[in-house]
């Protein structure tokens, strides 16, 4: 997209009173904001009560919280950052908007365009728009014909739910409680939208980012969901620590998938080096429905993302996959979370990260499965390929099973380039460098091949060619070196 | 002068001495067949030949077209001329097969060879070795069986067109149809300008490809040396005979 919009001038202050920030969330500026924007009193009382629960909670804690353990919150996500505010187009401060995948996504159904909290355009192919595809704000959905389809799931999967999101934590309730921009997406019974719908986030100003998104398939209907996060290279701003980015983009995506749906959700993050990134993706998955998701990993300073699935119907089944790729600096924490809570259900998850530099990785991947989730499958995969010395990858699977008849398999395998792989490339004249590209490309390749959309897989690979050039490749360490045979 | 010349080589594999002193020549147009019992080191010196980082070099030298190449990387002596189809073929995950073969194969010819004119040659050297064309999805060696792991190896010989091939027990894990299939894509790739050395436990592979000359190899040396009747001699006595009298 090359469209340039006008922003508010960085740095300076236009309201009389300060912008909340994460860490300061009030009663007051969210009634206010809720009035400001015309929220039907639901949503607004919806708020407030995620407010109170926002209230009751600290931020993680990694020696209270398990699920933080590996992620120093309190080190690595500026709270003290204030809301951000919708762009000021009074200002005359323009920038320029990253092109990503979703720019060349082919015909797409819809597309949407957020920056810095605002829902900037929306459009929807009018061929799909006649068959009864909705993409339309969160806001504007709340205060017309689908507000009870946003009442009935908005939160269902958080805190403001009853469902496994209740005891969430407060990076959760804060977004319940003062989400920004906020995009609807509903497909009505047996509608096959097989067209991609491309929802592109921009971050171009520091600050709290918190976008909502909730997408519903009815009974045997098919969404696939592009969500891409770019962005986020802002220059010189101010940080209060040096690993603290001075952008928080806090998200929480929501799916229900009825039953027999199928829809899929790929999520690319190229955020720059001054985000931090906290996502929640969960599905709902009932009876013989099938999400599947995937998330491409390369950008922003911390990231950690939760591609979550509940699988509420017999028969329903989540397939999520995940590349990532750290380079210095970077910090990485993926957890997917995969809840049986239902006879027959099957997860599959596949996840492959490749680390270089002083950069960290932190795999942990969950999955529950209920006493009455008889005859469930799940297989649980993550690896991690090590390329220079002084990156860390930490990989944990944790099964908790209440029911004895279930097939459950997991791996997780981290190391470096398997020097074996090398000396056969190598030994059929292809140089070092380029046999380390192969093989890293390779490695990837499993789980790019799960996606049948070319232009997501195109720009996947060509992000992993391009860390795999930000690598020196000198610098690349390989296994241990042993002779082939023992003649 | 021989193109492959093996000078006095002892080679150190994980601390111990496996070669002792080897002194080979192979030149283009000919073949020799390496025999002998395992562990007696005719890998470590096919591995010794391709630049395995594992094997190393403490004495003796190799010199190719007259260049001593114990410095060079495994990939420039591959680019050089130099090939090695391997015992064990290692899976490769997720590289495609024809990828892989392209890369290679602009790598040793050193020029961009057109995708229809690379794809032709790659059909019609797969087709020779009956390998089936749904292989060209599939990512290196992986899940394939033993026997079309070497006939994969073959097929990049073919490819590659080296002038030295060390073919590394290339006949074993093998059924005699398939025994068959790779042997005589081994025999229809020898000519003038191909130096072959087939490194065997048994001589059957030998019945395709007729060597010029036959070594027997035992403790890291080469204890004797002779025509092709020497293997027929080995098949009647086995290796027995020269642990005796080594």
């Amino acid at each position: 997209m090359t469209t340039s919009i006008d922003t508010a001038t960085p740095g300076v202050a236009t309201e009389p009173t300060p912008q909340p920030t994460l860490d300061t969330l009030d009663e007051a500026h969210l009634a206010s904001q809720s009035r400001d924007t015309g929220e039907p009193s639901w949503m607004a009382d919806r708020r407030q009560q995620a407010l109170s629960t926002w209230s009751g909670q600290s931020w993680p804690d990694r020696k209270q919280d398990e699920f933080w353990r590996n992620t120093p919150f309190a080190r690595l996500v500026d709270v003290g950052r204030p809301l951000i505010t919708g762009a000021d187009h009074d200002g005359d401060h323009t920038v320029e908007l990253a092109v990503g995948v979703v720019d060349h996504l082919d015909a797409p159904a819809a597309t949407v365009t957020i920056v810095d909290g605002d829902l900037l355009d929306v459009r929807v192919d009018q061929s799909w728009a006649d068959q009864g595809l909705v993409v339309v704000g969160l806001r504007d959905a709340a205060a017309g014909p689908w507000a009870g389809i946003v009442s009935e799931h908005l939160g269902s999967l958080t805190t403001t739910g009853h469902g496994s999101g209740a005891d969430e934590d407060r990076t959760i309730s804060a977004n319940d409680a003062a989400w920004d921009a906020g995009v609807f997406v509903y497909v009505p019974a047996e509608l096959e939208v097989k067209a991609p719908i491309g929802i592109q986030a921009h971050v171009t100003r520091p600050g709290v980012h918190q976008p909502r998104i909730l997408v519903k398939a009815e009974h045997h209907a098919t969404a696939r969901v592009v969500l891409e996060h770019v962005g986020g290279d802002l220059g010189d701003v101010e940080r209060t620590s040096r690993v603290k980015a001075p952008a928080v983009v806090n998200e929480v995506v929501e799916v229900i998938a009825r039953d027999s749906a199928q829809v899929d959700v790929v999520s690319v993050n190229e955020h720059g080096d001054d985000v931090a990134y906290l996502a929640l993706q969960k599905a709902a998955v009932h009876r013989d429905a099938t999400v599947r998701h995937l998330s491409v990993t390369l950008g922003g300073a911390t990231v950690r993302i939760r591609p979550e699935a509940d699988l509420v119907g017999p028969g329903a089944s989540a397939v999520y996959s995940g590349i990532y790729f750290t380079d210095e600096g970077q910090h990485f924490d993926v957890q997917p979370y995969m809840r049986h809570l239902a006879g027959h259900t099957t997860s599959n998850v596949l996840y492959k990260g490749a680390l270089q530099g002083d950069s960290r990785t932190v795999f942990r991947g969950n999955v529950f499965i209920h006493k009455d989730a008889k005859g469930s499958d799940t297989q649980e995969d993550n690896r991690n390929l090590i390329l220079t010395k002084g990156a860390r990858a930490d990989s944990t699977p944790f099964l908790e099973i209440e029911c004895a008849d279930i097939t459950a398999g997991h791996g997780s395998a981290t190391g470096q380039i398997d020097a074996r792989n090398l000396f056969y490339l190598q030994a059929r004249g292809i140089e070092r460098a380029d046999a380390l590209r192969l093989i890293v490309l390779g490695f990837f390749n499993e789980v790019l091949d799960r996606i049948d959309m070319p232009v997501v897989a195109a720009r996947a690979q060509a992000a992993i060619e391009g860390e795999i050039a930000m690598t020196d490749l000198d610098r690349v360490t390989v296994s241990e070196v042993a002779p082939n045979t023992p003649d | 002068m021989a193109e492959l010349e093996i000078r006095d080589l002892t080679i150190r594999v994980d601390g111990s001495d496996i070669l002792n002193g080897v002194t080979l020549d192979l030149e283009k147009g000919k073949t020799l067949a390496l025999m002998g019992p395992n562990g007696s080191g005719k890998s470590t010196l096919a591995y010794a030949i391709a630049g395995h980082p594992a094997y190393e070099i403490t004495g003796g030298q190799i010199l190719f077209n007259g260049e001593d190449i114990a410095d060079w990387t495994p990939d420039e002596r591959n680019r050089a001329g130099v090939f090695l189809a391997m015992q064990y073929p290692v899976e490769v995950p997720g590289v495609s097969l024809t990828n892989f073969l392209r890369t290679a194969v602009n790598a040793r010819l050193d020029e961009d060879k057109p995708v229809r004119e690379f794809m032709g040659d790659l059909r019609t050297a797969m087709s020779d070795l009956q390998i089936d064309e749904s292989f060209l999805q599939r990512s290196v060696n992986e899940g394939f069986s033993g026997g079309e792991k070497k006939r994969f190896e073959i097929l990049q010989m073919a490819l590659l067109k080296p002038q030295i091939a060390v073919l590394d027990e290339t006949d074993s894990g093998l059924d005699v149809d398939a025994l068959r299939v790779v042997s005589e894509g081994i025999d229809s790739l020898r000519g003038p300008d191909l130096g072959v050395l087939v490194i065997t436990h048994y001589t059957r592979i030998l019945r395709y490809v007729t060597p010029d000359e036959v070594h027997v190899m035992l403790d890291g040396r080469i204890v004797a040396s002779g025509g092709p009747e020497l293997a027929d001699e080995l098949e009647d006595h086995g290796y027995e005979h020269y642990v005796v009298s080594a």
